[in-house]
């Protein structure tokens, strides 16, 4: 999977920006706030109709604009395909080759790019939502029928909260806690079997990363869709209580940790900082080869800041494994001497100077 | 709008309150009216009058009706062993048009929605359990729709009905007849394929 031409327009800081990005390296290197994320911010929009910085619609629109529009050309095995996004302050509209897209599945699954930004690595240290987080965006990607589940889990998780804190009868709650089980259940057997697929993936990439006798596990729960609607209903059984006190739903996939591993210890509790971004590494090297395996093309990558936060070994590793995978790839970077060390060959480098594009060269 | 014009502005804002019109679409079909011979007027003037004077639901299944019990309620053809429930009226409609139930109906008028202040006493559940009492019904199909609403319904129902020593059913749900599987959604897909039958 290609993307052929990026058009942003009134996007953040960037000056409107025709861009054409070749079929491996681009590299969009500069100093800092001059608009290097905004580039793959915009990208990552296409693909998922989402901000990785968690902006609001008003914040990617350019001040004193009240729109901005950004689109693309992506190319697969020889289909290519427009997808536009205008985005104004009440909300986004997509089109793909034209036409309006009603469903936002109908826009997902055009491009798929995987994102490695260093700030991810708090998340492996953080709370319970982060962890679950990553781990929810890479089963969306490899299984686009994940998001309807999981909307349909969130709402059943919203109408039980509702009669918890209202207060409300057994017999009012027993309803929704069946569909709450059985939808959550469903959410818990997509990311076992998901992390059944990436272990594997993960433990050989980490291998690589850090040598063979660090040995890396992520702990979930696992079982048959029998066993975990099962457990989720006794989990619920017990918290009974406790939810009426506090008028919320206390357990469910909503509220699971996962619990990463190194050595049979919690890396949220052990692990160093190069440990943490070996780990990370290793996920976001899994994700992308499972997600090749399902989808039979290489994900485009957006690689944000990842010179200034690895160190020399790690880079060493990730920039030979991106040398020998296929497909294409966009980093930012402040400084572009490591990456010309790396022997990145066939690149595009284009520098970012307050908000304006300048294709400086072709390595 | 037509300000000089208030009473053909009035028409519009009333008809934009209609579901699926909006403000173009009113003015267009006042315009229309505008054209159209005074008796044709009339003559839907006093449809949508006639509705709200003669049309009431029925006191047994709630059914829309211009009479009490409905016509469906007093048919002696219908099976009264087999009950079927559902959420709206067009529901009832639908299922009569297949032709493929013969039993009697009840219309919940809605279904269970903690978020939009929609429980049991908003519904007609009570006047379901009354009806089931007598002990005549042995099977209650349950064909609230298939949203996370319309199932958490059907799951109250079944909960209520059972211990009376009665059957719930449900409808099955897949494919649609006659579609073809690449126009179909994922979820309905993924459905049909987990439910699959032996062939």
């Amino acid at each position: 999977m290609n993307i052929s031409r990026i058009s942003l327009r009134q996007f953040r800081n960037l000056e409107p920006t025709e861009l054409i990005p070749i079929g491996g390296f681009n590299v969009f290197w500069g100093n800092n706030a001059q608009g290097k994320t905004n580039l793959l911010e915009g990208i990552h929009l296409l693909g998922s109709l989402k901000s990785f910085r968690g902006a609001r619609n008003d914040e990617l629109i350019q001040h004193g604009e009240t729109t901005c529009r950004l689109a693309a050309e992506i190319e697969n095995r020889g289909v290519r395909r427009q997808v536009e996004l205008s985005i104004g302050p009440q909300g986004k509209a997509a089109r793909v080759d034209g036409k309006e897209v009603r469903r936002p599945a109908d826009f997902f699954g055009h491009l798929r790019p995987v994102l490695f930004s260093p700030e991810e690595v708090t998340l492996l240290r953080g709370g319970p939502a982060g962890r679950r987080g990553l781990l929810d965006r890479a089963v969306f990607q490899a299984d686009l029928t994940f998001l309807d589940r999981a909307r349909e889990y969130d709402r059943c998780l919203r109408q039980r909260n509702r009669l918890l804190r209202e207060g409300r009868g057994a017999d009012q709650l027993a309803p929704w806690t069946e569909a709450l089980v059985s939808a959550g259940a469903r959410l818990r057997l997509d990311r076992g079997r998901y992390l059944d697929r990436l272990l594997p993936l993960l433990q050989k990439a980490h291998r690589q990363i850090a040598g063979g006798e660090e040995e890396v596990d992520i702990s979930y729960r696992r079982g048959t869709e029998a066993d975990l609607i099962d457990s989720l209903r006794g989990e619920l059984e017990r918290a009974k209580q406790r939810e009426k006190m506090l008028g919320q739903t206390l357990v469910g996939p909503h509220r699971d940790d996962l619990e990463f591993c190194l050595l049979g210890r919690s890396l949220r509790l052990f692990a160093s900082q190069g440990q943490l971004r070996s780990f990370l590494l290793a996920f976001k090297t899994a994700q992308i080869e499972d997600l090749q395996n399902i989808t039979g093309v290489p994900p485009v990558l957006l690689l944000d800041d990842m010179t200034s936060e690895l160190d020399r070994c790690r880079q060493n590793y990730f920039f030979s494994y991106l040398r020998a995978r296929q497909g294409q790839v966009f980093i930012t970077t402040t400084d572009i001497e490591p990456l010309l060390a790396h022997g990145i060959s066939t690149a595009r480098y284009f520098r970012v100077e307050k908000g304006t594009l300048h294709h400086d060269r072709d390595e | 709008m037509l300000d000089s014009v208030p009473s053909f502005t009035r028409l519009v804002v009333e008809l934009a309150k209609f579901p699926g019109i909006g403000q173009k679409t009113a003015t267009r079909l006042a315009f229309f009216l505008l054209r159209q011979p005074a008796a044709e007027a009339e003559a839907l003037a006093a449809a949508i009058r006639e509705l709200k004077e003669r049309i009431g639901f029925c006191s047994v299944c709630f059914h829309v009706t211009e009479s009490d019990p409905c016509p469906l309620c007093l048919d002696p053809g219908r099976d009264e062993s087999l009950l079927c429930v559902v959420e709206e009226p067009q529901d009832l409609v639908a299922i009569e048009r297949s032709r493929s139930f013969q039993g009697r109906y009840h219309v919940l008028h809605g279904a269970l929605s903690p978020l939009d202040g929609i429980g049991p006493e908003e519904l007609r559940v009570a006047e379901l359990l009354t009806r089931l009492r007598p002990g005549k019904v042995q099977e209650v199909l349950v064909a609230t729709n298939f949203s996370v609403e319309g199932e958490a319904t059907a799951l109250y129902l079944a909960r209520l009905i059972r211990p009376l020593g009665i059957r719930v059913t449900r409808p099955a749900h897949g494919i649609p007849l006659g579609s073809d599987l690449e126009f179909i959604d994922e979820a309905t897909v993924n459905r049909a394929v987990e439910g699959r039958r032996d062939f």
